[in-house]
């Protein structure tokens, strides 16, 4: 005698979506208690999910690249009646990757509960009742998600909801709702301030409404992880008022965040999955071979981020020349938008202004921003004293889907190595 | 053994006319449906032992009854003799056409029918005892339409043959001298109708204080008079006890008003309600909730809490009416092919096959009162609808109910011969949002008895003529 057994995905903890890694078999292979069907990796663990019963294997359903599920079914397998079979739960054998060992237990049945209506004579909903609307504009109501009981009168005979209400209704809420406002978030009522004194309406820039709409739509995409650290500077300052006092009169000056800009750059090429963007489907990362540095740029209008293409390839005065340029053309409104393109990391400074430290937004789809704020000379431990160093606070923002905590704090701390100590930059 | 797997991107189990229906809509819809039903016929209760059999017993009665009644308006044909083998296997031949019809569209659709009883073994697997074995089927998602049974009463001797359901009683094995009813509602009114045209004495006992409870009574006034004439006995507010089997009928004894203590009939029907059957399918072991009675809750797109398992029809809820889980079952094949379909109808009529024959749509007058609705009514007795007349019958009323207000139709009933097929304009006024202004601004045809609804709408508005209305 033989049963067909089905041989599924054991309970592997709370994992939504495991993925097919391997499989080892196919319809019509023999397999042994405890061969490995398949390998399967979740983003803690990996595992080899072996068999739980001999026999002849009858169906594979699943392939490699699959995605499955607990209780999703693995195969089916044509087993002889007499062989003791082992619990239909297979026992997975967890190699740990990163995560600790998942613990296993027998398989429970489960089930998502929704919210259902008691059973009872059907009652219709007494809104719909209401409304004074004929099946097929309820039908068409329903289908554009709309609560036909909302639209008060219709243009039909005795206010009669038509199908052109309908649409007449959308239009209006559409309308209504394009400012700026993320889809299915509640937006921020109206308030009438009046009553609490007088008020003035200011329209807002086009750049800052734009910049709203991004900062909001990053804001609710990107799982963002700010790391603060400060970095020495002393040394590096000192070679930089030297290397000014050179400068003829009318010559740009160097700043710091020149050599910010190259610390950066030089940290990016260690440290690829920073010169990188998430794929749209969150699937894929997408590594860049050329480094761009955006610069935050206040103007009177707004926020605008121009571009220093290349900068890998580029000198500190040539970056410092480029930076006056394009700075100058920000405040009179003369950047063009290939200027502002091409970014692959961002740098938003407020050095010249103050604070200790801010959490900057990241700029996607680049998956990190570094913050600056104003260095000061502060009281270093050096191990046997304090000494006096020029500290550079820094603040890294980034995209946690991308970069993990460890690999922030190591790029930091090579960016840090690389502004306290530039010889390194020509390594 | 081996288990045969079959996959289904739809599983329907039960092949009512809700679950048909399902399995038919889902396949227009492109899905791949496998139709599980354990008789070898689809059409479930309501085709094979329930509406349509009974419709045409009751096609008979009328005849008998109109020839009978029309002795004293001058036409003679003595009294008819009946042949109950040639009734019973014209009945037969009916559902036969209708099962015929299922097959070739069950054929036409490319619907997989498996014959067997469905059990679930897990929340995407089903086993069907087939009469070769066990059929497995692993389904994406599945319609439960696997209806209802007649309730029993433990106490009563179900063993003996004289104690009928409506299954029994549809088989019109006898027609027995003495027979009675147990249940005053639709069912046990049907067939008190049929069984006292072909002869036998009817007594009806009920345990409420009317007959159809949740109609309202000036409905059902005239139907009740009517069959106090011609029936034995109709007791209300009367329990049955106990049912003794004896050689010579079944002894039943009673407990309530006016009620004697026992009598003894040839056949009892019991047609005291009908309970879901949603507790012999294993639903635990898929993890739907099916509650004390064995019905499954559900929400308004026929989704049970398990979201990829939808169930409809009587296992649902009350009214267990065959259009109703016709209605569900689109809604839930609609679902699961992705539309937004939900249950959105105002209301599902009613209708008592009786003679007269009673229906009732929207608000009961009885729910205006207790839901403090503000309404005016109208009542058109049809004793002034010269179509009527001409049947020879005189006892029927139109009833509507208007909201004061804004003089919408809320609700809606008739009752005389062939008011079942008066209701479905009443219900579509409804659904339209139709006020009695509407209904009585259209031109109904006359002579016919579906002028009458216009004429209730008339008294409404006030321009009624066919009337006097005192001020």
């Amino acid at each position: 005698m033989t049963v067909l057994i089905e041989i599924k995905v054991p309970d592997v903890g709370n994992v939504a979506e495991i993925d097919v890694v391997e499989v080892l078999i196919q319809a019509g292979d023999i397999v042994t208690l405890e061969q490995t069907l398949a390998t399967l990796e979740t983003d803690k663990a990996s595992m080899d999910l072996p068999s739980s019963v001999s026999g002849t294997i009858q169906q594979v359903y699943i392939k490699p690249g699959d995605k499955v599920s607990e209780g999703s079914l693995i195969a089916t397998v044509l087993a002889s009646t007499d062989q003791a079979v082992s619990p239909a739960v297979p026992e997975a054998v967890v190699l740990p990757v990163v995560a600790p060992i998942v613990e296993q237990r027998p398989e429970p049945i489960q089930t998502p509960v929704i919210a259902v209506t008691e059973v009872a004579i059907i009652e219709s909903d007494p809104s719909s009742r209401k409304a004074h609307a004929s099946p097929s504009v309820r039908l068409f109501a329903r289908e554009l998600g709309v609560d036909v009981a909302k639209i008060k009168t219709g243009s039909g005979r005795k206010a009669r909801i038509l199908k052109e209400d309908v649409i007449k209704f959308v239009k209006k809420v559409m309308a209504a709702g394009v400012v700026a406002s993320g889809a299915g978030i509640p937006s921020i009522p109206a308030v009438d301030f009046t009553p609490y004194g007088e008020t003035e309406t200011l329209k807002l820039s086009k750049i800052k409404r734009l910049t709203g709409q991004n900062l909001s739509r990053v804001w609710l995409n990107l799982p963002m992880v700010t790391y603060h650290d400060e970095a020495d500077i002393t040394d590096l300052e000192a070679f930089r008022t030297s290397l000014n006092a050179e400068k003829l009169k009318g010559e740009v000056k160097i700043t710091g965040l020149m050599f910010i800009i190259k610390a950066l750059v030089a940290a990016m090429q260690q440290f690829p999955s920073f010169n990188a963007s998430l794929s749209a489907d969150g699937e894929s990362l997408i590594l860049k071979k050329y480094f761009n540095i955006g610069i935050a740029v206040d103007t009177p209008n707004g926020l605008v981020v121009p571009v220093l293409r290349n900068a890998n390839t580029k000198t500190i005065n040539e970056l410092a020349l480029e930076l006056a340029e394009k700075s100058e053309k920000a405040r009179l409104g003369k950047l063009l938008p290939a200027d502002m393109q091409g970014g692959c990391l961002t740098i938003s400074s407020l050095g010249g202004i103050g604070g200790m430290a801010f959490t900057p937004i990241v700029n996607a789809p680049e998956v990190a921003i570094l913050g600056v704020t104003r260095a000061k000379m502060q009281p270093v431990w050096n191990g046997t004293e304090f000494v006096p160093r020029l500290m550079l606070p820094l603040d890294l923002t980034y995209d946690h889907r991308v970069i993990d905590g460890a690999e922030g704090a190591k790029f930091m701390a090579l960016l840090k190595q690389n502004l306290s100590d530039i010889r390194r930059l020509l390594l | 053994m081996n288990e045969a797997v079959l996959h289904a991107e739809v599983l329907v189990l039960g092949g009512g006319p809700g679950g048909y229906s399902a399995a038919f809509r889902a396949a227009d819809l492109g899905k791949q449906v496998v139709l599980i039903e354990r008789f070898p016929v689809l059409g479930g209760v309501c085709l094979n032992v329930g509406c349509i059999p009974s419709k045409a017993l009751l096609h008979a009665a009328q005849i008998i009854h109109e020839v009978d009644e029309f002795e004293a308006h001058g036409i003679n044909y003595g009294k008819p003799t009946l042949d109950l083998p040639k009734i019973k296997a014209w009945k037969e031949s009916i559902t036969k056409t209708l099962n015929e019809g299922l097959a070739g569209l069950v054929k036409q659709r490319k619907v997989t029918l498996i014959q067997g009883t469905g059990q679930f073994t897990s929340p995407d697997t089903l086993a069907v005892q087939t009469e070769t074995g066990v059929t497995t089927i692993r389904f994406d998602q599945a319609i439960i339409a696997v209806g209802s049974h007649p309730t029993k009463i433990p106490i009563f001797p179900h063993d003996d043959p004289r104690l009928w359901d409506s299954t029994d009683a549809l088989e019109l094995k006898e027609v027995p001298k003495k027979l009675l009813v147990v249940g005053g509602g639709i069912i046990g009114l049907e067939m008190a109708t049929a069984y006292h045209a072909l002869g036998s004495e009817i007594s009806v006992v009920e345990l409420m204080d009317q007959i159809i409870p949740g109609c309202d009574k000036d409905l059902i006034t005239p139907l009740f008079r009517r069959i106090k004439k011609q029936y034995k006995k109709i007791w209300l507010e009367t329990r049955v006890k106990s049912i003794e089997s004896h050689e010579e009928g079944l002894k039943v004894f009673f407990e309530g008003k006016g009620a004697p203590e026992s009598e003894m009939f040839d056949a009892v029907l019991v047609a005291v309600g009908r309970r879901p059957n949603g507790k012999l399918i294993s639903a635990e072991l898929a993890g739907i909730n099916v509650d004390e009675q064995g019905f499954i809750a559900v929400d308004k797109q026929q989704r049970t809490n398990v979201p990829h398992i939808f169930a409809i029809g009587d296992v649902v809820g009350n009214p267990m009416l065959a259009h109703k889980a016709v209605h569900e079952g689109k809604v839930a094949a609609e679902v699961i092919a992705g539309l937004k379909s939900e249950f959105d109808a105002l209301t599902i009529p009613s209708v008592a096959y009786t003679d007269p024959e009673v229906t009732w749509m929207g608000l009961t007058e009885n729910q205006a009162k207790q839901q403090g609705i503000e309404y005016d009514k109208a009542v058109f007795p049809w004793a002034a609808s010269g179509r009527s007349l001409c049947l020879g019958r005189k006892e029927g009323l139109t009833k509507i109910l208007c909201e004061k207000e804004t003089g919408r139709l809320l609700g809606a009933g008739m009752v005389g011969p062939n008011a079942g097929e008066l209701i479905s304009e009443a219900v579509l006024a409804l659904e339209m949002g139709a006020d009695a202004e509407d209904i009585s601004l259209t031109i109904h045809p006359h002579p016919t008895l579906a002028e009458t609804f216009g004429f209730a709408a008339e008294m409404i508005t006030g321009t009624i003529t066919d009337l006097y209305i005192k001020k």
